[in-house]
């Protein structure tokens, strides 16, 4: 019955070719997991920065978990969607990291990628906006042979962890 | 010479050499002169040379040296001299000269070198001649050496001695030399081309030019060699040091490598010499330089001197390559001998030669491979690099042929569809895609392909006769057809003959012999299979048997009918095609399958007998061993009886027991079994033969294939009578159309077909729905039109499709459907839900309903990529707000089809399934493949393999863990632990009591706790409403998590200009105190406050007609006009009445004010705190607190002051005496921000002690002045500070069972009037209590109040009213907003109301305003906005032309000029037809007319443009009321009292509380007849009566009256009044309860309460 605790906040997210985004996100868990408390997944607003190519979010991650055992640690999936000057929302990412497994702060940058259309879908993307997307977004983290699918990197998105662990050790895992 | 050199034509470098050939030979032979000086020179320079280089060794001859070289240098000074006029300057050209010979030496023995070089490359050339020249000069060297160190070590000796500038002197000029030799070092070439006419000029032109060059260089020297000071010294004093020579030597080596680089190759041995000769320079110059130091003048310097023009400087291309060639190495690319790659004496060895495997080498081109080769070489270590084959060792070539990755073809199809990327435009997200099936993917669009295709009637109320003929006759073929097509009965035929055949051969086989146990059960199976096939088969033959005849009867029934009528309407045509057959055959057959059954049958039916005679001897022999104990039994008793006959009766009764017991089963088998009738057996044979004859065909008959055909002739319609035409007319007149209805809601409808005479239509056309809500229902109404006009004639419900239907998989359907319209014609038409008959007669009537058949199909659209376009199959209806969507674990990973085999199996052994049939081939294929174990399918499923065994708790564990649970209820917001902020970290730190409450609630979800109410009626009311609330919130959790901007984000609006130009222009205004403005309040969030942050501000300003003291007569008698007369009272201090303000028990109280009308003006605050520290607006919403606000006198009294102090000072003693009270809900406060106005107060009816004084004699019919006569009224104004947003009621979309149209005109309605009077309330439709709309005007009907209340005041029917008005006001109310959290005001009927018991204020003014309608009177809702309630409903009734306002949670009745009205705003009336709005331009009844027919005024929601549809009613007929229960409310009484009494004795803790009987008896006398009266004052005569009784005793007291719900409000009210509050030390209280019942548990509850004084 150890616990975690996972405290921290999505900063924010760089190198995107447009800078006003906004971000949602999820934890996905194993079985043995247990939410006790907090949310585990969300949306930031959309942050459109004056200047610079970083869009701040400092959405806040407060989760508390219990759990049996150590398969399935939690993993956080996010998708960066870009918010255009008519309000329509595009996928410009989507990107997934583990959560540390080590207690302490910790600052995580995660990748993103998009999926890459046809030539017909680019031009459309290049002049109308969208894009193609995933059918199930649950690809992101669950590893279906994805060598087939071809896709572009975007940019980061910066998250900043605190993992606080309690009786971890106690079932020998030594941290 | 060096000139010549740089010449870069080349041709001439061979006669250059010639020439210079010829030079050297000069000087070697030709000029003696020079070579003696040159000789000499170069000799002492060699010597001390020598001598420098033998300094390590013994200094044997070290003088010698020294005095050579001093000698040589007079000599060589003397030489000069002889040179003539300028021997200093011959010491520099010396000088010059000696840099020239070095060069010229070198050049010399160059060329000489390069002379020789073609002839020998080998010999170092000019070695031997130096060394041989060298040797010559060393035999003198050896006491020149000592000579010249001794010198020198006078010298420096010396020049220590001298002073520093000396010293300074000589070795500026000293090292000048050697630094300028060093630097003229990059200057070389310049020497060289100056030298070469220099020595030209010394050999054979005049001197005047090497002069100028003297000059020059003397003039450099002192330019240059000023600082170099310490080098001198250092080269003074280190010079005989060996260690520096060796420095200097090696300097002066690399000095000379830039020169040898830039010249020919040239031996190391040229290179000492050179050394030698720097040496030699040096040595030689640094004296004379010295010593001629006075000889050196520059004066007769000239700019030319120091100038020279020179040509551009050219490095030539040859020289360049040359110089390139030196610096680079360019390896050679011709194959390197392999000899040399590999070590010595070792053979290349070619491994693969040998066998072994030698990988590819990557390839590199030869060329490549020679160059680097040859590069290694040079290297040093340069042969590891090379194998034992000579090559370069290499590794195998790592480029696959092929590729390794798979290649990426962009097949679509081939990608597994999860991977598929989906292109989805950029889309505004709606907020409407909250709400539906895809939260996961806003912009997922769903598609539903609605394929209408056509449609069959099989009756239609236009069928003529034979038609309906007709289509049975149709219908019957195809019902044959189909038969036909299955062929059961030849199937079933085929298998009962092979299961006989089987069951044959089992008997024969084995015939007769001992049958195993096992064979014996395959034979009886058998035989079992085979009967119940032969009975299938029967029931199949005869079915076809009967199909047939009926085909062929209709047929006949059709026939007659045309010959009867004389036309034809229907092209159907019947043919009956006979196949002969065999006659003998088939007799024979016919009589085989007779026998054969006879034969079974008999079988069967002795094996029945058998089994039954098993069966009958079995029970005998049961009944037999009955019998028999029986009688023992029987026996057994009659001994009993006679042995024990008074023994215990006990005992005895047992006995009986026991034989009535054992009796009981005798009298169920008292009977013998009958033995079994044995078979008949011959009358078998006969049954067969009969059924035979009535199923099957006889033998020898013909077999008749019926073929029916349209091709028949239909009589054109000339022909027809006229009924005939007229129903084709009506035939010819209809359409058809079809209305797909998706949700209910109409979303498309096909284009009208005419009705064919086949009654067929033809649609075939697909509708694409684009969805966005779930599919809860497809419906295809049939609409018929005829003319204009349209009626629906049938509905068919069409099942959702599976996500995985998708169009062009899904093959059209055939929906049946009909409906029960009745439809007559007087034509031909047959019509619908009509008795015809087919008979002459009339007898054998049918009655037909249109029906018919819809072939369409639903299914999922599909994407152009072939993907449905269907929604996950598992929804979530409650919209969880999802970033990222789910997915089943189990579709993931596709398998789909993964059915349970094992079930399969079970089911295909139990139902016994026909391996032969061909439907179930492909169950038998997968049965066989499935148990042969090629599949195996695992009868479970696991997701996360291996997650058991590491695990380190079990579930069991985490759901133990209290901590667990408390922290993840705290996270689902259950109350108790919503507001939990500090979770102990320690498991041992959560106590069991914690969850107690919790799982007590929960386990009492069912259980009634009856302690609270008193009542178990109100207290499984309070639970309904609870389930009904819990419900509600449920509903509006969806809604309220939809925020807005506003709600997240606080925005302080930036000030404009045009604001900023106000402040400005605000400066100059003046400035008027005592007119503040207004400024408004900042709107709090609830979210971020806290305990303590909220304060509820009451401002008291003023008070009116407050009840004034009566002065205290002992005498009842004295009139009451006595008193006012005589004026005294005026001067008198009437009252001093002060405002106490409780609210969540705080209390504070203004000051003491004087007189009825009372003028405090004071502002109060209170702190607010919400429950459980949760100040969400929902909870703020349910806030239950209210806010009291009770009236007091303040009395003083002076107590008897002991003696001591008399004069001094006065004991007195004050009293509080409660007047009247205004209570207000602070959800009414948190909902309308603010309130404010002058309130009634809510004074008792009998004040005892006080005079209401303003008595008006309100006599006779409703005076409007009476109720503005009776009672105080209080001016408050009461806020919350700071301003809090309240939360806003979300109008959600709930079903309805109204027509649309009636929905959209309110929708249309309401927002016309939001528009309009945004401050009026509008309200046609209201929700339910099952969260349906209705619209409002169904909420009232008349309904009959109680009898017993009109029964009352049969004569005065305002009375009645009046009464009933309070009936209605003692129902409890409850606010919506409390217990529905704000959602939206539901509405429940009328007959649900008074089950409830509880309501708001709009039910509590429809039950009224239906009463009022039942007694006769003309009565409106009035939908509106009163004070302190906010948004209210009151009764609007008109009595004799004018209007009263009824506040019905009241009870009380205002005129319409009433000032005191708390109905502040009218938004609008409703009756039972209609609804009006407000639309004059006044709100406040006062000032309005409420004449309902001006358009002008009241705008009617049904007007002659949308007439009233008829709305039925939603209340019922009548309501049924339940008789008072006179002992229950007795019960109740005594209950409260009781409680009461405690509550009183507990909140005076430290006094005693005395109760006076008499008293109490006393107001317990009066309380009933305060009911009956109504509250009024009816009580001035039993004042008089309780004083007389008391006496002396001062009496102050009351009575409340409250309607009953629970004991609680009563017990805050009690409270409130502060009675407990008096600490005389002799008071006594009185306390009287009564409760009155009223029809359906309606409970009016007074408490009487007094306090007595001894005066």
């Amino acid at each position: 019955m150890a616990e975690l605790h996972i405290i921290g906040q999505i900063v924010g997210a760089t190198g995107f070719p447009q800078n006003s985004l906004f971000c949602k996100w999820g934890v996905h868990t194993g079985g043995a997991w247990r939410l006790l408390s907090g949310l585990k997944e969300g949306q930031t607003q959309v942050d459109v920065p004056q200047t610079g190519d970083t869009a701040y979010w400092s959405h806040p991650i407060d989760l508390h978990y219990a759990t049996k055992g150590l398969q399935g640690w939690p993993k956080l999936h996010l998708q960066v969607w870009h918010q255009d000057s008519f309000g329509r929302c595009e996928l410009y990412g989507y990107g997934y990291c583990h959560v540390p497994s080590s207690p302490g702060h910790h600052r995580i940058n995660c990748g993103t990628w998009r999926p890459l259309g046809s030539w017909q879908e680019r031009l459309a993307q290049t002049f109308v906006g969208g894009g193609p997307q995933l059918r199930s977004p649950d690809l992101i983290y669950s590893g279906a042979d994805r060598y087939r699918l071809h896709t572009e990197a975007m940019g980061t998105v910066e998250l900043e962890l605190g993992i606080v662990m309690r009786h971890l050790d106690k079932y020998g895992v030594e941290s | 010479m060096a000139s010549s050199n740089q010449n870069p034509n080349r041709s001439d470098i061979r006669e250059k050499l010639r020439k210079k050939r010829r030079a050297l030979q000069d000087t070697l032979g030709g000029n003696k002169r020079e070579d003696d000086s040159q000789a000499l020179v170069p000799s002492t320079k060699l010597s001390e040379r020598k001598q420098r280089a033998a300094m390590k060794e013994p200094q044997s001859s070290e003088e010698d040296p020294g005095e050579m070289l001093k000698r040589s240098v007079r000599a060589q000074r003397q030489k000069k001299g002889l040179h003539g006029r300028s021997s200093a300057q011959d010491d520099d050209d010396d000088d010059v000269e000696e840099i020239s010979t070095i060069q010229h030496r070198g050049e010399d023995e160059g060329s000489a070198e390069k002379a020789a070089d073609p002839v020998v490359l080998s010999r170092p050339p000019t070695g031997s001649l130096s060394g041989v020249s060298s040797r010559i000069t060393q035999t003198p060297d050896s006491h020149l050496d000592s000579l010249v160190t001794r010198r020198l070590e006078e010298r420096l000796r010396a020049a220590r001695s001298k002073g520093e500038s000396l010293q300074q002197q000589e070795a500026s000029l000293e090292p000048a030399s050697r630094l300028q030799s060093l630097r003229d070092r990059d200057t070389v070439t310049r020497f060289d081309r100056e030298v070469g006419p220099d020595r030209a000029g010394r050999h054979e032109e005049p001197l005047a030019l090497s002069s100028r060059a003297k000059f020059r260089g003397a003039a450099r020297r002192t330019e240059k060699d000023v600082p170099t000071a310490e080098e001198a010294y250092n080269f003074f004093t280190l010079d005989f040091e060996p260690d520096p020579r060796d420095g200097t030597e090696k300097k002066s080596k690399k000095r000379d490598k830039p020169r040898r680089t830039a010249e020919e190759d040239r031996e190391e041995e040229e290179a000492e010499e050179d050394i030698q000769d720097e040496y030699e320079d040096q040595n030689e110059e640094a004296p004379l330089v010295r010593d001629e130091e006075d000889n050196l003048f520059v004066i007769e310097q000239s700019t030319q001197d120091f100038l020279e023009v020179k040509k551009a400087e050219y490095v030539g291309y040859r020289q360049l390559v040359q110089q390139d060639s030196e610096l680079l190495f360019t390896p050679s690319f011709r194959t390197a001998p392999t000899s040399i790659k590999l070590p010595e004496n070792m053979k290349p060895r070619y491994l693969e030669d040998e066998g072994l495997y030698v990988g590819e080498r990557p390839p590199v081109s030869p060329i490549n491979e020679n160059i680097l080769e040859n590069r290694i070489l040079k290297m040093e270590e340069g042969k590891k690099w090379f194998g034992d084959d000579g090559r370069i060792v290499a590794l195998p070539d790592p480029i696959k042929e092929s590729s390794t990755r798979p290649p990426l073809f962009h097949m679509e199809e081939d990608l597994d569809p999860a991977l598929q990327p989906v292109y989805r435009k950029a889309l505004k997200s709606k907020n409407a895609n909250l709400y539906i099936a895809g939260a996961a993917d806003p912009e997922g669009d769903y598609q539903l392909d609605v394929d209408v295709s056509g449609l069959i009637f099989s009756h239609h109320p236009l069928f003529s006769r034979e038609h309906v003929l007709g289509a049975r006759l149709a219908q019957l073929y195809d019902q044959y057809l189909t038969r036909q097509g299955n062929n059961l009965t030849g199937h079933l035929t085929d298998k009962l003959n092979g299961l006989r055949s089987a069951l044959r051969n089992i008997l024969e086989i084995h015939g007769g012999e001992s049958l195993t146990q096992a064979m014996q059960q395959r034979i009886s199976e058998y035989s079992l299979e085979v009967r119940n096939t032969r009975q299938l088969r029967d029931s199949e033959q005869e079915k076809d048997r009967t199909l047939l005849k009926n085909i062929v009867k209709v047929w006949k029934e059709m026939k007659a009918l045309r010959n009867f009528q004389k036309f034809t309407n229907t092209p159907y045509k019947l043919y009956l095609r006979r196949e002969n057959v065999d006659r003998a055959s088939d007799e024979r057959e016919h009589e085989d399958e007779i026998l054969t059954e006879v034969m079974e049958l008999e079988a069967e039916m002795e094996e029945v007998y058998q089994r039954e005679l098993a069966e009958y001897r079995k029970q005998l022999q049961e009944w037999k061993l009955w019998r028999r104990k029986q009688k023992a039994k029987k026996k057994k008793r009659k001994k009993k009886k006679k042995g024990q006959a008074q023994d215990d009766t006990e005992e005895d009764e047992d006995e009986e027991q026991e034989a009535s017991e054992s009796e009981g089963p005798a009298e169920e088998d008292p009977l013998k079994p009958e033995p079994p009738e044995k078979p008949e057996l011959d009358s078998v044979e006969q049954r067969v033969r009969e059924k035979a004859s009535r199923i099957r065909r006889q033998p020898g008959e013909s077999i008749l294939i019926p073929d029916l055909s349209a091709s028949g002739n239909i009589t054109a319609t000339e022909l027809c009578p006229r009924s005939e035409t007229a129903r084709r007319e009506d035939v010819s007149r209809r359409s058809l159309f079809i209305k797909i209805l998706y949700n209910n809601k109409e979303v498309s409808r096909t284009d009208g077909r005419c009705l064919n005479a086949d009654f067929r239509a033809h649609f075939g056309q697909i509708f694409y729905l684009k969805i966005l809500n779930c599919p809860q229902s497809i419906n295809l109404q049939v609409f018929e039109e005829v003319g204009s006009s349209c009626s629906l004639l049938a509905q068919v419900f069409l099942p959702v499709p599976e996500p995985s239907v998708v169009t062009g998989i899904v093959p059209i359907e055939e929906y049946e459907f009909s409906s029960n319209q009745r439809v007559m014609f007087d034509h031909e038409g047959v019509g619908s839900d009509v008795p015809i008959s087919f008979e002459a007669d009339g007898g054998n009537k049918q009655t037909l309903l249109t029906s018919g058949k819809l072939s369409c199909c639903v299914c999922w659209g599909s994407g152009e990529d072939g993907v449905p376009l269907a929604p996950p199959a598992s929804q979530h209806p409650g919209g969880v707000h999802s970033g990222l969507g789910r997915l089943d674990a189990v579709t993931f990973i596709g398998a789909s089809g993964l059915y349970d085999m094992k079930k399969i199996g079970e089911w295909a052994t139990q139902s016994r399934l026909d391996p032969n049939d061909p439907k179930n081939a492909s169950i038998m294929q997968l049965l066989k493949v499935a148990s042969s174990g090629e599949v195996t399918a695992p009868d479970y499923f696991r997701l996360e393999q291996l997650q058991e065994e590491f695990n380190f708790a079990t579930d069991e564990e985490v759901d133990r863990s209290k901590r667990f649970r408390l922290l993840r209820l705290r996270n689902q917001g259950v109350a108790e632990f919503q507001s939990y902020k500090f979770v102990p970290a320690l498991e041992r730190e959560v106590t069991d009591k914690v969850f107690q409450e919790y799982e007590k609630r929960l386990k009492e979800g069912e259980i009634v706790d009856t302690t609270e109410h008193l009542d178990p009626h109100r207290a499984l009311v309070a639970k309904h409403l609870q389930r009904i609330r819990e419900s509600a919130m449920n509903r509006s959790v969806l809604a309220k998590h939809h925020f807005v901007l506003c709600d997240l984000v606080k925005e302080e609006e930036i000030p404009s200009i045009g604001f900023l130009g106000m402040n400005l222009f605000k400066l100059a205004q003046p400035k008027r105190p005592l007119k503040p403005q207004k400024k408004e309040r900042k709107k709090v969030a609830a979210q971020n406050l806290s305990d303590g942050d909220i304060k509820l501000l009451v401002n008291i300003v003023r008070a009116f007609y407050i009840p004034v003291r009566r002065p205290q007569t002992n005498k009842p008698g004295q009139s009451q006009s006595a008193t006012q007369g005589s004026g005294w009272l005026i001067s008198q201090v009437q009252v001093r009445p002060f405002v106490e303000v409780s609210f969540q028990r705080t209390v504070l109280q203004t000051t003491t004010a004087d007189g009825p009308n009372p003028c405090w003006n004071e502002e109060l605050q209170l702190p607010f705190s919400a429950p459980n520290g949760n100040y969400s607006a929902a909870a703020l919403q349910s806030v239950k607190d209210e806010v009291f606000i009770n009236i007091f006198d303040e009395v003083v009294y002076e107590t008897g002051s002991n003696d001591r102090d008399r004069g001094t000072s006065t004991h007195t003693r004050v009293e509080k005496h409660w007047l009247g009270s205004v209570k207000i809900p602070f959800s009414a406060v948190y909902s309308q921000s603010r309130i404010d106005g002058t309130f009634k107060v809510n004074t008792p009816a009998v004040l005892l002690g006080y005079s209401k004084d303003r008595s008006h004699g309100a006599d006779g019919g409703y005076d409007t002045l009476r109720s503005m006569s009776e009672g105080a009224f209080v001016t408050l104004f009461i806020t919350i500070e700071p301003q809090l947003v309240p939360g806003k009621s979300v109008r959600e979309k709930f079903d309805s069972q109204e027509d649309e149209r009636l929905l959209q005109a309110s929708e249309r309605f309401e927002r016309e009037a939001a528009r309009g009077h945004p401050d009026r309330r509008c309200i046609t439709t209201v929700i339910d209590l099952n969260g349906k709309t209705v619209f409002v005007t169904r909420y009232i009907r008349p309904l009959n109040p109680p009898q017993e209340l009109l029964d009352a005041f049969l004569d005065n029917s305002q009375d009645a009213a009046a009464l009933v008005a309070r009936f209605v006001s003692l129902v409890p109310s409850l606010p919506d907003r409390v217990s529905f959290s704000g959602a939206c005001g539901l509405w429940s009927t009328c007959d649900q109301f008074l089950t409830l018991l509880a309501g708001d204020e709009e039910e509590h003014a429809v039950l009224l305003c239906n009463y009022f309608l039942s007694m006769g009177k003309k009565a409106w809702l009035i939908i509106g906005t009163a004070i302190p309630e906010g948004p209210t409903a009151y009764v609007l009734t008109l009595e004799q032309n004018c209007y009263l306002i009824w506040n019905p949670s009241s009870g009380q009745y205002y005129g319409q000029h009433d000032t005191f009205c708390p109905l502040q705003v009218v938004g609008c009336l409703v009756n039972a037809d209609n609804v009006w709005f407000n639309v004059q331009k006044y709100t406040s009844p006062m000032s309005m007319s409420f004449d309902t027919t001006k358009a002008r005024l009241w705008k009617p929601f049904f007007s002659r443009s949308f007439s009233h549809p008829g709305l039925s009613s939603v209340q019922p007929e009548e309501l049924v009321y339940r008789r008072t229960d006179k002992a229950a409310a007795a019960e109740l009484r005594d209950r409260i009292e009781k409680i009461l009494k405690e509550k009183i004795m507990e909140w005076r803790p430290r006094h005693p509380t005395r109760w006076n009987r008499y008293c109490t008896t006393t107001l317990k006398q009066f309380l009933p007849k305060l009911e009956q009266s109504g509250g009024r004052d009816v009580a001035e005569g039993q004042r008089h009566e309780l004083q007389s009784m008391l006496g002396d005793n001062r009496i102050s007291g009351f009575p409340l009256h409250l309607p009953f719900s629970e004991v609680r409000p009563i017990v805050e009210a009690v409270y409130s009044t502060g009675v407990h509050n008096v600490h005389a030390a002799n008071v006594e209280f009185a306390l009287a309860v009564y409760v009155h019942p009223y029809p359906n548990n309606v409970l009016s509850v007074w408490v009487y309460l007094a306090s007595l004084v001894r005066s």
